[in-house]
């Protein structure tokens, strides 16, 4: 299938690639479905692209490249939206993909929204972006940090940008 | 800014039609409940920022954005690992659970 998106031109993608967000995500709710788009110039950035809006996508970066001890502290609403054991976190990488949000305003240092991770279940695709009220983390994290060179999910895609 | 003190059984008002009642305190946290018409939106204020956080990063995505902030990335990477140690607030330290407002 293809979509149009407005930095990207018309993207190829696979159904299973799609991620759901059954909530949107703060301040874009009617948007449910993102596709995470990768070049691999720019590794380790993610773009989330919205299916339905060509002009709507996001930076971001994986948790790992930024904080490599982080931690998750999903509410139980949010482990039910993802279709998750309530009894326990994810791990990062394994059973989710973790993705924080990053602003990047003229003339202010880039920050990461660490305090509200975009997390997906790799297992559904099914994603929330999770405000995590107790985990003491920050929605401006400044940025850069030293990132690792490290894959987010073994199914990466090289080259132009490409669905995850 | 306001500064109220209150005890568990108590309320603020705010405006005529918005109450908040403090309804349980434990050490570093507190249990409000809000009383407000269905058109005033009641949210935790870390939605709040998050939603002007989301928006003002779509407002900035661009490829050229993120091959900039992609060079800033590498330029760090190849200095020294500096010491970006957790600047978090721990997770036990009490929240302010009175009513704050400003002036």
């Amino acid at each position: 299938m293809r979509f149009e998106t407005r930095h990207f031109g018309i993207v190829e993608y696979e159904r299973d690639s799609v991620f759901e967000f059954p909530a949107g995500l703060p301040g874009f709710e009617d948007q449910r479905e993102f596709v995470a788009l990768q070049q691999s110039h720019i590794r380790p950035i993610v773009f989330l692209q919205s299916l339905r809006r060509p002009d709507l996508c996001f930076i971001t970066l994986p948790v790992q490249a930024i904080e490599p001890g982080y931690r998750l502290s999903l509410s139980a609403e949010d482990l039910r939206l993802l279709e998750l054991p309530e009894d326990r976190q994810p791990e990062i990488g394994k059973q989710v993909l973790c993705l924080a949000i990053v602003a990047v305003a003229e003339g202010q240092p880039p920050t990461a929204n660490l305090l509200a991770p975009v997390v997906v279940n790799l297992a559904n695709r099914r994603a929330v972006q999770a405000i995590m009220s107790d985990s003491g983390y920050s929605h401006r994290h400044p940025l850069p940090v030293p990132p690792r060179e490290e894959n987010v999910c073994s199914s990466c895609a090289e080259g132009s940008a490409r669905p995850l | 800014m306001l500064i109220v003190r209150r005890r568990v059984g108590q309320a603020i008002v705010i405006g005529d039609q918005v109450e908040v009642h403090v309804l349980e305190i434990q050490p570093g946290r507190v249990k409000l409940g809000v009383v407000a018409p269905k058109e005033i939106p009641v949210i935790r204020a870390e939605v709040k920022l998050t939603r002007q956080q989301n928006l003002e990063a779509a407002g900035g995505a661009t490829p050229e954005k993120a091959a900039e902030l992609a060079e800033r990335l590498r330029s760090r990477a190849a200095g020294a690992e500096s010491g970006s140690g957790p600047q978090q607030e721990s997770p036990e330290r009490p929240r302010n659970d009175e009513v704050s407002r400003s002036a």
